[in-house]
């Protein structure tokens, strides 16, 4: 199995600005070397502020790292041209937490998830693209009938869908989920577990899923990495980790995570 | 004679108003709490649960109406107690804690100011006595170097101890009912855990009863002698914490249980829900469930059951009529 995403001494720091001189650097990133092998879902759990959401922006290319290199499909994703920039949006796409801040409230679905097709340049045919949308609705659970409605008719998992749709509408081969169910009612959360499990068997997706709920990682991946103050604390296969954890760090957050008593 | 139970709520009703447009968001919940105990409210977004809350210390927004229902404590009716009264009230009998710590926090004032606000407002006492109990109270709910940290400010403070603070100034003044307003969502999982422990250890210190609100079945479980369901604004379910998590009797309720990921075992595919909760103010006819349920009826799908009673237990399913 190749890997699709490799890391390799990955450091970010911050810089607070200062009036005068040189700010304050915070390092956020230490040092991480990960791997995302092809078909695979890696879990990144961690805590608020341990730099989960940091390492998703410097993958996407959104923030730069300030040592260290991140391959994606071999191809390093901070030196790349605008253009092969372009080209990797089509391999590598992501789908956030927040289904109410991640869709333009102006844009009905139709809109919404043509959106990437338009700016590569994907199915132009009006009937092919009429063709492609409904199977893509339907695809993540939705009623083409959905396809003229607004984000605000939409209840929070119907949004998650779309934003799922949208991020599947070029064929991705890499999906980075950041906290996708968080904000999701209890009762939609596993359908849309169910769905993202279903896509990546459907679309051969391989999918780093980051996460601060253990319970949610156990169901979805195969392996996890366990992230605590900008470093991997462990890494291992899910199976492995869940019943033989080494890590203090990861050993505590097991047994915070709250289980229901069905014994009387 | 007989003594009042402590919070008894009957028949609570709200509905909130917009453009003329009324949305019931409560629609009839009855509950006792006894002292001492921990009622666990479990619902999702739009059920009504905080709305709940809310109306126990009559702090609802000014679109909120209570359109019907009594909340008595102490036998005491808080809907229909003069202001002053009710002031007195709101933290020395029953106080509350929300789920945004230091939103509940005023940045611009130390730890300690805020603290003592609250003792001089219900108690004729010194600064220097009111910095003592300060020092106490932050002791109590586990802060370090407590008099140092008084003279801090909330921003100082990370979301773990700005609820310890909230929770030190809920309890300030001993009361017997404390609301906790999904005191936890906001926080890391670790940090979760030690405030859960929190309030478990001071209820039991304190004898204090419970209103715990929150979305998280495990927590309620963790936490609750009794469990109520809501769902849609009504009470689906509401049973002892260890009768309702060992043998659900309402399909929301199993399925509810049925749906939670867990850390003990993988299985393929997760026994979901499907569909999505109602929008809060809904006008629902019949079950609110029924839609999502597969155990539905045509009779579901019309009429609303009752809360069927049976060994100690209340269920609003028809599926309990012919039991």
């Amino acid at each position: 199995m190749s890997a699709c995403i490799e890391i390799s001494h990955l450091s970010k720091a911050y810089v607070r600005p200062k009036l005068l001189g040189h700010g304050d650097e915070h390092l956020v990133l230490k040092d991480i070397s990960l791997s995302l092998r092809e078909n695979r879902i890696l879990g990144l759990v961690g805590e608020s502020g341990c730099g989960k959401s940091t390492l998703c922006k410097v993958l996407l290319g959104i923030e730069k790292p300030t040592s260290g290199t991140v391959l994606v499909n071999g191809q390093n994703v901070a030196e790349l041209s605008k253009a092969r920039f372009k080209q990797l949006r089509r391999v590598m796409q992501v789908v956030y937490q927040d289904p109410y801040g991640s869709l333009d409230p102006r844009m009905d679905v139709r809109r919404l998830i043509s959106e990437p097709l338009d700016i590569h340049g994907l199915y132009p045919e009006r009937e092919e693209r009429e063709k492609f949308l409904k199977e893509l609705l339907k695809s993540v659970g939705l009623s083409e009938q959905y396809l003229a409605r607004y984000p605000h008719e939409f209840s929070g998992g119907q949004r998650q869908r779309v934003c799922i749709a949208r991020a599947l509408a070029l064929s991705p081969k890499i999906l980075i989920a950041d906290e996708p169910v968080s904000a999701l009612d209890v009762s939609v959360q596993a359908q849309i577990l169910n769905l993202l499990k279903e896509i990546k068997r459907t679309h051969q997706l391989s999918m780093l899923f980051v996460t601060h709920d253990f319970a949610v990682a156990r169901f979805l991946c195969d392996e996890i990495a366990v992230m605590y103050q900008g470093t991997i604390v462990e890494q291992a296969e899910a199976e492995e980790l869940f019943a033989h954890p080494r890590h203090a760090y990861t050993q505590q957050l097991l047994s915070a995570v709250p289980q229901v008593r069905t014994e009387r | 004679m007989q003594t009042a139970p402590l919070l008894e709520v009957q028949n609570l009703r709200v509905s909130f108003q917009v453009e003329k447009q009324t949305y019931p968001v409560l629609r009839g919940i009855s509950y006792i709490l006894p002292a001492g105990k921990v009622l666990a409210v479990v619902g999702e977004s739009g059920s009504g649960k905080t709305v709940h809350a809310l109306s126990l210390l009559r702090l609802l927004p000014p679109t909120a109406h209570i359109t019907d229902g009594k909340i008595y404590y102490r036998g005491k009716d808080i809907l229909t107690l003069p202001t002053e009264e009710l002031r007195r009230l709101r933290g020395e009998k029953i106080s509350m804690i929300f789920q945004d710590p230091s939103a509940g926090l005023n940045p611009v004032l130390t730890i300690g100011e805020q603290l003592t606000e609250t003792l001089h407002a219900h108690r004729k006492i010194t600064p220097e006595q009111a910095r003592e109990l300060a020092v106490q109270l932050l002791k109590k709910v586990g802060i370090y170097q407590p008099e140092k940290r008084l003279k801090e400010y909330p921003f100082q403070f990370s979301g773990g101890m700005c609820q310890r603070v909230m929770i030190a100034m809920a309890l300030a003044l001993g009361p017997d009912v404390l609301i906790a307003d999904e005191p936890t969502t906001a926080l890391d999982v670790t940090i979760q855990a030690q405030i859960l422990r929190l309030i478990k250890q001071l209820q039991q210190e304190s004898k204090m009863a419970v209103v715990f609100i929150t979305h998280n079945l495990a927590l309620a479980s963790e936490l609750a002698d009794e469990v109520m369901v809501l769902y849609a604004g009504l009470c689906m379910e509401r049973a002892a914490a260890s009768d309702l998590f060992a043998d659900p009797r309402h399909p929301y309720t199993r399925g509810l249980l049925d749906t939670l990921v867990s850390l003990k075992n993988r299985p393929e595919i997760l026994p979901a829900i499907p569909g999505n909760p109602p929008v809060a103010g809904e006008e629902i006819a019949g079950c609110p469930f029924a839609p999502r349920c597969n155990r539905a009826t045509e009779k579901c799908r019309h009429s609303l059951p009752p809360l069927f009673e049976k060994d100690n237990r209340q269920v609003r399913c028809w599926l309990e009529e012919t039991k």
